[in-house]
């Protein structure tokens, strides 16, 4: 098995990189999410990035008429998924809340209102309706070294940034109200917060879909929050079984013959149905 | 008195939240080693002031000084009114409490030690790794005050931190809140709707009430007259010698 997978390497060694590092970027972030009880705005803003990417498909097919061919590159569906998912987070983060409605309704309408209008958006383009069922199916084959790079510079300096702000990060996460009165700019904090999640999920859904993205910025963090006793080493254990499960999803995958993306979120999913029996467990030690 | 003891002084102070005004003409002179109860009705301003001891809410008019070395935003400790932690969240007592040291510069070996003496203190001592949410009410409420402590603070403010627990659990709660006052010359700010709890543990009172605050001494302030002035009816508050307090309605016009 091991075998197979090395001789794959070759052709695939993009694709592998790039998913274990966009594995472990959304799981570092994903932290965050799962500790602000965030889950929904997770899949509310990987669907808005679709609808950019949408929105970048439908205005590149208008701009082939008028020979501007810079909306038509992979540069400007990239700044569309970033663009639109920031926004997302933004919206539906605390704060962003109108009045009368709770973030709930808002991360819902964003939800509902960017999956139904992808669709609508490019359901008479050529090749749109099959670019964005690619998107929410997931396919990480066809990653680039370009994506490696960006993607492992992306999770290098996040990590780097948790390293060095890791407490303030947990009081925020765990306790605004108290983080704000021992001086922390909440505010500021929850803006960074959701671009930094926008940021991640916008450039992640363009290279391993929506189902990958998801996936990967929740279940490592869920996984984590059942196996550990403190939230700060959450951020260790995260990653770590982001790409971790990664590592044996392709290898089972191109054994198998399976998308890789797919089994590694089924792989996921099932560790965090087994993680689930850990705190029980460790209550009836303690018993 | 030395200018010295002061450890925050406010002077004409306006707090509002956008146009709406909540506090006005606020003058309060809090000094080392005392026991301030902030008393009033809901939606009186009381933990509109905190917000604005805290730094988290910028005065409209007046000044709000804040003692250089005592009043710096180090050296306050805070006990919010409720600590909305999301129960699914795994933390354990040290992790909670050392959280506190945000925004302090402690190195390993100092927090570490800061953090056994905020446990001794609160009664928690041994407890560092148990899993927060294992342990009692009561606790975790003794554990919130060992999260302010843990900052070596010289001014402690808790907004109504006794609510929700049981009276077994405040009374143990208020003897340790003494205690700090008295041994450790700790200044305290309490926020609570509880006269009882002021009429027996306060040296001062500020009652907040028609965006005014009134301050003075315990015996000054918790008079049948301020109160009737603050709540419309008549109330009385007495204490025995044994320290045991009474808090009682009177009906409009009777004798107590």
């Amino acid at each position: 098995m091991i075998e197979s997978f090395l001789s794959s390497w070759a052709l695939f060694h993009n694709t592998y990189l790039a998913g274990w590092l966009i594995g472990l970027l959304l799981s570092l972030v994903g932290v965050l999410v799962v500790a602000r009880d965030q889950i929904f705005l997770g899949a509310a803003v990987s669907q808005a990035s679709t609808l950019g990417i949408a929105l970048a498909m439908w205005i590149g097919a208008w701009s082939a008429a008028h020979s501007l061919s810079w909306f038509r590159s992979d540069a400007f569906l990239s700044l569309m998924a970033v663009v639109f998912s920031v926004l997302a987070a933004l919206l539906t983060g605390p704060g962003g809340e109108t009045e009368g409605e709770s973030h709930e309704a808002l991360t819902g309408w964003v939800f509902l209102a960017s999956g139904s209008l992808s669709i609508l958006i490019v359901s008479h383009s050529p090749h749109g309706l099959e670019e964005i069922h690619r998107l929410l199916a997931s396919s990480i084959i066809g990653a680039t070294g370009e994506d490696v790079w960006a993607f492992g510079a992306l999770a290098g300096l996040t990590a780097l940034a948790i390293w060095a702000a890791h407490r303030r990060l947990v009081l925020f996460a765990m306790d605004p109200v108290m983080a704000a009165a021992v001086g922390m700019r909440t505010t500021r904090w929850a803006a960074l917060a959701s671009g930094c999640l926008g940021l991640a999920v916008g450039l992640s859904i363009r290279t391993s879909g929506m189902l990958y993205t998801f996936g990967c910025l929740v279940l490592p963090a869920l996984v984590a929050k059942n196996l550990c006793r403190e939230v700060r080493p959450m951020f260790v254990v995260a990653p770590l079984v982001a790409v971790g499960t990664g590592a044996v999803g392709f290898v089972l995958a191109n054994h198998y013959d399976f998308p890789p993306a797919q089994m590694t979120v089924a792989l996921l999913s099932l560790l965090l149905t087994v993680a689930w029996l850990v705190p029980r467990m460790r209550r009836r030690a303690m018993r | 008195m030395e200018q010295n003891d002061l450890v925050l002084k406010a002077t004409g102070l306006t707090l509002a939240y956008g146009r709406r005004i909540v506090l006005e003409d606020v003058n309060l002179e809090v000094r080392s080693g005392r026991f301030w109860f902030f008393v009033g009705p809901n939606g009186s301003g009381k933990t509109t002031l905190i917000r604005a001891i805290l730094g988290v809410l910028r005065p409209r008019t007046g000044t709000l000084w804040l003692h250089p070395d005592r009043g710096h935003l180090e050296q306050i400790g805070f006990v919010p009114q409720r600590c909305d932690l999301n129960p699914a969240l795994p933390t354990t007592v040290r992790e909670f409490v050392v959280l506190g040291l945000v925004g302090t510069r402690a190195s390993r070996r100092e927090e570490t030690e800061r953090l056994e003496w905020a446990l001794a203190k609160v009664g928690l001592e041994g407890m560092a790794e148990r899993d927060y949410w294992s342990i009692s009410g009561g606790q975790r409420q003794r554990a919130l005050v060992a999260r302010a402590l843990v900052r070596r603070p010289s001014l402690l403010i808790l907004d109504e931190p006794t609510n929700g627990l049981d009276l077994a659990a405040e009374d143990a709660f208020l003897r340790l809140l003494a205690d700090l006052n008295r041994k450790d010359h700790l200044t305290l700010l309490f926020v609570t709707h509880a006269l009882a709890i002021a009429a027996r543990y306060a040296t001062h009172v500020a009652i907040f009430h028609s965006k005014r605050v009134e301050t003075g001494p315990r015996r000054e302030m918790l008079t049948r007259e301020a109160l009737k002035r603050v709540y419309g009816v008549g109330v009385e508050v007495s204490a025995d010698p044994s320290g045991l307090v009474g808090v009682r309605v009177c009906p409009e016009g009777g004798n107590s």
